[in-house]
C-alpha cells in the first residue's frame, strides 16, 4: 500500500484524480493541498510515499515547492499544457501526466513507480533508516530550464559556495539553497564525509588515498576531482577506514 | 512584334548602333574614311553582337551571376581578355578577306596588328561586360527587396491572423479537466460548461473572418470563458460587470477584449493564493468607447520583462491597423491593489 497526496489549486482536478486512483487499490490517497505551502506541511505531517504535483499554482510553483523540501518523495507531475515544463520533462524524462489524465497512463506511470519502490527495498535492507539522508534518498534540484531528481548515491561532491551547495554528479553540477553545514546534519555519516570547510564527499567516489601536507590526505574522486583533507578530519578518516 | 523582342537584344541593338554611329562621326570629322572602311566596321560590330552572345551563354554556363562578388570580377577580366583575343584576331582576318587596309596600319607587322586589334576590342567588351553585370547586380538587389517586403507583408498578416484566433491551449485542456470531473458531481453544469466551451471554440475560428463584431457578441463570449474560469477557480474567483447598454451595438475588434480578460485571469487571479476580482466596464467618455478590464493584482513591470508584452503590444498593432491611430490602448496600476486596461475608441454611429 501506498500513501499519496495529491497537489493541485483546482478542487475539481483533485476530485477527477481522487476518482481515478480509487481504480488503484494499491494507492491510498491520506491528503489534499491547494498550494505549495499547504503540500509542504502535508508532506511532512503525513510522509506519503507518493505526490501527484501541479506545476503552476499560485505563489509558489511545483518546481519551487520541491526545492524546499529536505527530501523528495516520488512525484508524478500533472500539467494541462505547459510548454516550459514539458520542457523540462522531456530533457530529464520525470513522469508526467497531461490533464485530463488518460488511465492508461496514469496506471504506467504507477507502475513504474513501484517497479523502482522493489530496487528501492532491496538496497534500503542493507543500511537502517536513522532520520538520516541515505543513499537511497532523492534530492529535487533544478538549474534554469533543468531538472533532476538526484539519488544521493550518485553525488560525488558537495562543495560550499556562500550559502548555497554546488552538487556534483554526472557531469551536471547544479547550486542548490542549502549551506554545507545544514547538509553535513542531515547526510548519513557513514557514506558522507567532510572532507574540509569546503567539500562533503561521497566515500564510495573515493579512487585513490594518498598523504598530503601537513598530516593531510588528498583523495582522489572518480571523475577526477582531487580534494584535500584537512589535518583534523584525516584522523577521523583514517579512524573510520580502519573499521 | 516589337513587343516580342527582348530588352537583352534592345540593348545589343543599340549598343552596337550607338559603336557605329560614334565611330562613323570620329572618323569622318578628323580625316577621310578609308576603302571598305564601311563594310568593315558593319561586319566588326555583327561579329561583336555575335562574340558578346557567346560570352553571354558562357556566363550562364559557368553560372558567374550566382557566385560571390569577388568571383564575379575576376570571371568578368578572364572572359573579357579570352573573348578580345578572339574578337580581335577574327576581326583582322575579315578586314583581310575584304581587303580593308587602312594607309595608317600599314606600316606594322601583322603581330603587332593583331595584338592592337585585340586591345580596342577589350575596352569594347569591358564596357559590354560592365554594362551587363551591373544591369543584374541592380535587378537582383531590386527584386531581393521586393521579396523581402512581399515576406514582411504576409508576416504581419499572419501575425494578426494568430493574435486573433489566440485561446491558450492551457485553458482548454484545465476545462476540459474540469468538465470530466463533473459529469459525476454535478452532470447539468457539465453540459452546460460544454456548450460554453464549444461557443468559445466556435467563435475563436470564426473571428479570423471579421474586422470587428459588436460588443454584445463578444461579451457573450467573454461571459462564457469567464463561467468556464469560475467553474475551476470556484470562490477564488469574483467577477463584476458594470455595462452601459447603449455601448452593446458598438463594432469592437474580435477577440480583443477575451484576450484582456484572459491575461487578468492569468495574472490577477491563478497567481495569487486567495484569488480575485474581475471587473468589465464598457461605456461612452465624452465622445470615444471606454472598454475596461480591471484585475486585482499589481503590474511590477511585468509588460517590460515577460513574453505577454508581445500580447500587449499586439493588441495595440491591432488597434493602430483598425483605427488609423483615432484608438487607444494603456495598462496601468490604479488605486485599491487593482489593474486596468482600457481601450479607448471612436464611437460608430451603426445602428
Amino acid at each position: 500500500m501506498h500513501k499519496a497526496i495529491i497537489i493541485d489549486d483546482e478542487r475539481l482536478a483533485r476530485n477527477e484524480l481522487k476518482k481515478l486512483l480509487s481504480d488503484f487499490p494499491d494507492i491510498e490517497v491520506v491528503g489534499e493541498a491547494a498550494n505549495a505551502a499547504e503540500g509542504i506541511e502535508k508532506i511532512e505531517s503525513l510522509s506519503p510515499d507518493l505526490i501527484f504535483l501541479d506545476i503552476q499554482m499560485p505563489g509558489k510553483t511545483g518546481f519551487d515547492m520541491l526545492m524546499e523540501l529536505e527530501r523528495a518523495p516520488h512525484v508524478i507531475f500533472t500539467t494541462a499544457y505547459d510548454e516550459f515544463a514539458l520542457k523540462a520533462f522531456e530533457v530529464n524524462a520525470l513522469d508526467y501526466l497531461m490533464k485530463p489524465v488518460e488511465p492508461k497512463r496514469l496506471a504506467d506511470a504507477i507502475n513504474k513507480l513501484q517497479q523502482a519502490e522493489e530496487k528501492e527495498l532491496a538496497a534500503a535492507m542493507v543500511g537502517i533508516n536513522r532520520g538520516m539522508l541515505g543513499e537511497n534518498d532523492q534530492v529535487f534540484v533544478k538549474d534554469g530550464e533543468r531538472c533532476w531528481f538526484v539519488k544521493l548515491g550518485e553525488v560525488r561532491l558537495f562543495e560550499s559556495v556562500g550559502n548555497y551547495a554546488k552538487v556534483y554528479f554526472g557531469s551536471n553540477k547544479p547550486l542548490i539553497l542549502k549551506s554545507l553545514n545544514a547538509l553535513e546534519d542531515k547526510l548519513d555519516e557513514r557514506i558522507f564525509f567532510r572532507a574540509n570547510r569546503k567539500h562533503i564527499i561521497n566515500m564510495r567516489m573515493i579512487e585513490k588515498v594518498e598523504p598530503y601536507f601537513n598530516g593531510g590526505l588528498l583523495l582522489d574522486l572518480k571523475a577526477g576531482e582531487k580534494i584535500e583533507v584537512s589535518r583534523r578530519q584525516a584522523v577521523k578518516f583514517k579512524e573510520m577506514m580502519s573499521l | 512584334m516589337l513587343n516580342n523582342i527582348s530588352r537583352y537584344w534592345w540593348c545589343q541593338i543599340i549598343g552596337w548602333s550607338i559603336n557605329i554611329a560614334v565611330s562613323i562621326f570620329f572618323v569622318t570629322t578628323f580625316g577621310e574614311p578609308d576603302n571598305h572602311f564601311f563594310l568593315s566596321l558593319l561586319l566588326t560590330c555583327l561579329l561583336g553582337v555575335l562574340i558578346t552572345h557567346i560570352m553571354r551563354l558562357n556566363i550562364h554556363g559557368l553560372k558567374v551571376l550566382n557566385k560571390p562578388i569577388k568571383k564575379q570580377l575576376i570571371y568578368l577580366v578572364g572572359l573579357t581578355i579570352i573573348f578580345s583575343i578572339f574578337f580581335g584576331v577574327i576581326t583582322e582576318a575579315i578586314d583581310y578577306l575584304i581587303g580593308y587596309n587602312p594607309d595608317k596600319l600599314q606600316k606594322y607587322t601583322k603581330m603587332q596588328r593583331l595584338f592592337f586589334s585585340s586591345f580596342n576590342s577589350m575596352w569594347l567588351l569591358l564596357v559590354w561586360n560592365m554594362l551587363y553585370y551591373i544591369y543584374h547586380y541592380v535587378e537582383r538587389n531590386r527584386t531581393q527587396e521586393l521579396d523581402t517586403l512581399r515576406l514582411e507583408a504576409m508576416v504581419k498578416s499572419l501575425e494578426l491572423k494568430t493574435i486573433k484566433s489566440h485561446i491558450n491551449p492551457h485553458f482548454i485542456f484545465n476545462a476540459l479537466n474540469s468538465i470530466r470531473a463533473l459529469v459525476d458531481e454535478n452532470p447539468q453544469r457539465a453540459r452546460t460548461a460544454i456548450t460554453e466551451l464549444s461557443n468559445i471554440l466556435r467563435s475563436s475560428l470564426q473571428a479570423e473572418k471579421m474586422e470587428t463584431v459588436p460588443l454584445r457578441q463578444e461579451l457573450d463570449i467573454v461571459q462564457d470563458y469567464l463561467a468556464l474560469e469560475h467553474m475551476r477557480f470556484e470562490e477564488r474567483l469574483t467577477i463584476e460587470m458594470s455595462i452601459d447598454e447603449d455601448t452593446l451595438n458598438q463594432p469592437i475588434p474580435p477577440m480583443m477584449l477575451q484576450t484582456l480578460v484572459e491575461n487578468a485571469i492569468k495574472h490577477g487571479i491563478s497567481k495569487n493564493i486567495n484569488g480575485g476580482t474581475i471587473k468589465i466596464i464598457s461605456d461612452f467618455k465624452e465622445d470615444h468607447h471606454e472598454l475596461t478590464v480591471q484585475n486585482s493584482g499589481t503590474l511590477n513591470g511585468y509588460i517590460v520583462h515577460s513574453k505577454d508584452g508581445f500580447g500587449i503590444k499586439s493588441t495595440q498593432e491591432r488597434l493602430n491597423l483598425l483605427y488609423q491611430g483615432k484608438a487607444n490602448f494603456q495598462i496601468r496600476d490604479i488605486t485599491g491593489g487593482m489593474v486596468e486596461s482600457k481601450i479607448i475608441m471612436p464611437v460608430s454611429n451603426i445602428l
